[in-house]
């Protein structure tokens, strides 16, 4: 076996961190494997994708030091965001890019085009088609087809299903198991059950950034599950592990309920969303499912009176018409944390418009240390993790102490330690009475924690199921209404 | 908002956008140097019957357009018509003195302005900004960087559109809107909106590079832009039409022709 890729004794370091990221890290990649690269959130995975390609020091600017460093001559990257990786607003142009990178003959696009589009299954009436009329799936197929047309012997992927749904991410998994058989592909992802199979390597990082395991993916992990599993990286049987018990139901500490009469959603007078009569009790937590697009964000901003609404909605016998009848009422949690931060400090953002409060400084001190972020309590919102930056928006909704708290997939891209404790935390709030509503692609929240399904389809809410977390048929109907 | 930009496709979408954008800077240099009320007016005409007849798109759409810049006409020529000065009075009132020459200065103005508006609009209606910039890259030796850089960036104004919505929303909730004025509002919402519109365009030149972008490297074109026979027609009906413009404004005067330069200040 010849290697294709590899570095020796690499050192790197992020400008204005104090700890090397890498320190003297040797990895080499040979021809032809399958290579799957595991690791909490910032422990350089997807920077050492982009050393390996090149991408660092070339393009991104960082510092790096190596002994010795072999890139591929062919690679391509496929990146994580589907709104970032084009330039151009077609898909044909967008391909057409690549090809003129590449020097090929005008006379020659059209077709090529046309065939690396059939390539990833990517099957659309007219090619000159707008890229922002794909769905994510679709747009990270074009990804690969523009990654196809560099013709590389080595492939990076760094988390490309991380913005897509259920269905888009069994496409895009099933294009490149086709396509790249024998490729050499280098992947970082965290939704690994679909490519389990796939990779014959495993390579786990701990969170320092050093080297814990290397070997055959069932080796590592049946040996290294117990630190994996320190970690909170994702494993095979994650969810199997994790014990929830329900705890027997007292008595809640609010009484609320939610009711709505053909209650209607419109954006520039269409409507969007479109519930029957519908009532909700204080204990209840449901999650809706749903394709991306069929509604569920916009049932979340019409509860919210973003939207304009019609029909009767009432919380707690409370007709609702604007969005001031439920101010301290309704709580939403948006995708992106970033956009309802508002203020310079972690401390700041959590008691925003509460410091009136009685014992706000204790609750606040309190919810911050079950969050673990008493550190970085003076710290300035944006300059938090990811992770951290998540679970901060969550916290904030709680001391808001809302009726109804609205989540709009309040765990994507977490790790499994973060996850379950999220999760934990808004069990304790729905323990105490408040309505949960959450929207999730996650199949086994819904199993473990829901206690009621609600599906849209065509922005029409076409299923609803009382759950019960005992039972087992229930996993079958789930299977059911998910497909 | 899509309905308000869909047209017909025109001879006018037909023309090397290169040669259409410099004819169109041309023609402001002209409109600047045109003096005589007579022949501003014939230019106007011109410019006009292309942006009616010419464009694609429907009547409705073309008033609602220029509705902005039929205020821009009013507000550039009633104020230098009421506000100007000048000997030969016609009316006054308190601050407002309408002179002769005020008068014809504010027309002069107002038919100025709306030729600039018109023509501006007429480019921006038939010319798609790929064919603009593969053109500009083409005929005029753009280089390459910053023709897509450009590209992208226009990519990226309905994602921030977008963006822009979702963030209100998400600080609505938090009950900011009630609490303060519009202009902190602005403020914290162009934080985040800009934050992440750094971060998608440095992720769009790392994925650009991916592709083998490099812009000192010859490369071929999708979209090959050259010249036809529109656009022979294209010059020669500003050339002709100009022209006869010019020679009725001087031969069958519709107002009285002064140079508007020879008016005492």
């Amino acid at each position: 076996m010849t290697s294709i890729t590899s570095v020796k004794n690499l050192r790197l370091k992020f400008p204005g961190e104090s700890e090397m990221l890498f320190k003297d890290m040797s990895l080499s990649i040979n021809r032809g494997e399958k290579v799957l690269l595991l690791g909490t959130s910032g422990c350089g995975k997807s920077t050492l994708l982009q050393v390996l390609s090149g991408l660092v020091p070339q393009t991104i600017d960082i510092p790096i030091k190596f002994d010795e460093i072999q890139i591929p001559d062919q690679w391509g990257f496929v990146f994580q965001d589907p709104d970032t990786q084009f330039c151009m607003p077609y898909v044909d142009e967008e391909l057409a890019f690549v090809l003129e990178n590449l020097q090929v003959p005008r006379e020659e696009m059209s077709s090529k085009i046309c065939s690396l589009l059939k390539e990833v299954g990517l099957e659309l009436d007219n090619i000159h088609t707008p890229i922002q009329h794909l769905s994510g799936g679709m747009k990270q197929r074009l990804a690969i087809a523009s990654v196809l047309a560099l013709k590389p012997d080595v492939i990076f992927l760094d988390e490309p299903t991380a913005f897509i749904d259920e269905k888009g991410t069994e496409q895009i998994w099933e294009t490149v198991k086709r396509i790249w058989k024998d490729k050499t592909l280098i992947i970082v992802e965290h939704k690994i059950e679909k490519i389990m199979d796939f990779a014959d390597r495993l390579i786990v990082f701990t969170p320092g950034g050093e080297i814990l395991a290397d070997g055959n993916t069932s080796m590592v992990f049946t040996q290294y599950k117990e630190k994996i599993k320190e970690y909170g990286i994702w494993y095979p049987g994650a969810w199997d592990e994790y014990k929830f018990k329900r705890l027997a139901e007292n008595k809640f500490e609010y009484q609320n309920t939610l009711k709505l009469q053909d209650f209607k959603g419109y954006r520039i007078k269409e409507i969007k969303i479109w519930a029957d009569d519908m009532e909700v009790q204080s204990g209840e937590w449901i999650t809706i499912i749903g394709e991306n697009g069929a509604g569920k964000s916009s049932l979340l901003l019409a509860f919210m009176q973003l939207i304009k609404t019609s029909g009767n909605y009432f919380i707690n016998d409370l007709l609702v018409k604007k969005i001031k009848d439920i101010s301290g009422l309704v709580y939403l949690v948006f995708q992106n944390p970033e956009y309802q931060f508002l203020t310079h400090s972690v401390y700041d953002e959590i008691t925003y418009g509460l410091q009136n409060q009685q014992n706000i400084e204790a609750d606040a001190k309190e919810i911050l240390s079950s969050l673990k972020l008493t550190s970085k309590i003076n710290q300035h919102p944006y300059h938090l993790s990811v992770g951290q930056k998540r679970r901060l928006s969550v916290a904030t909704a709680f001391l808001q102490k809302p009726t109804v708290l609205l989540l709009d997939e309040p765990t994507f891209g977490q790790d499994s330690i973060n996850t379950f404790r999220i999760l934990e935390w808004i069990e304790q709030e729905r323990q105490k009475g408040t309505i949960i509503l959450m929207v999730t692609h996650d199949q086994h929240i819904t199993e473990r924690f829901a206690t009621r399904l609600w599906k849209v389809q065509n922005g029409k809410i076409v299923a609803d199921r009382q759950l019960n977390n005992s039972c087992k048929v229930q996993k079958e109907m789930l299977n059911e209404l998910i497909i | 908002m899509n309905s308000l930009f869909s047209g017909k496709y025109t001879w006018l979408h037909s023309i090397n956008p290169s040669l259409k954008l410099l004819t169109i800077v041309g023609l402001f240099g002209f409109a600047i140097n045109i003096h005589y009320l007579n022949f501003m007016l014939g230019f106007s005409c011109v410019i006009l019957t292309l942006f009616i007849f010419g464009t694609g798109y429907s009547y409705k759409q073309l008033l609602l357009l220029s509705l902005p810049f039929l205020l821009v006409f009013l507000s550039t020529s009633s104020s230098m018509i009421l506000f100007g000065k000048g000997e030969t009075i016609l009316f006054k009132w308190a601050y407002v003195q309408i002179s002769e020459e005020s008068l014809i200065r504010g027309i002069h103005l107002g038919f100025r302005a709306l030729s600039f508006a018109m023509l501006g609009l007429i480019f921006a209606l038939t010319t798609k900004p790929v064919r603009l910039f593969y053109s500009l890259m083409q005929q005029l030796k753009l280089p390459p960087k910053f023709a897509y850089s450009f590209m992208a960036a226009i990519r990226l104004i309905p994602i921030m559109v977008e963006e822009y919505q979702i963030i209100m929303n998400a600080q609505k909730i938090r009950g900011f809107e009630q609490k303060n004025n519009f202009l902190k509002r602005m403020q914290r919402i162009a934080i985040p909106l800009l934050s992440q519109s750094i971060r998608r365009a440095y992720r769009i030149a790392i994925s650009m590079e991916a592709k083998r972008f490099q812009s000192n490297r010859k490369r071929t074109y999708y979209y090959e832009i050259g010249f036809s026979r529109n656009d022979l027609f294209f010059l020669c009906y500003f050339l002709v039409l100009l022209g006869l413009a010019y020679l009725l404004s001087i031969q069958y005067p519709l107002l009285p022709n002064t140079d508007v330069r020879s008016l005492s200040d």
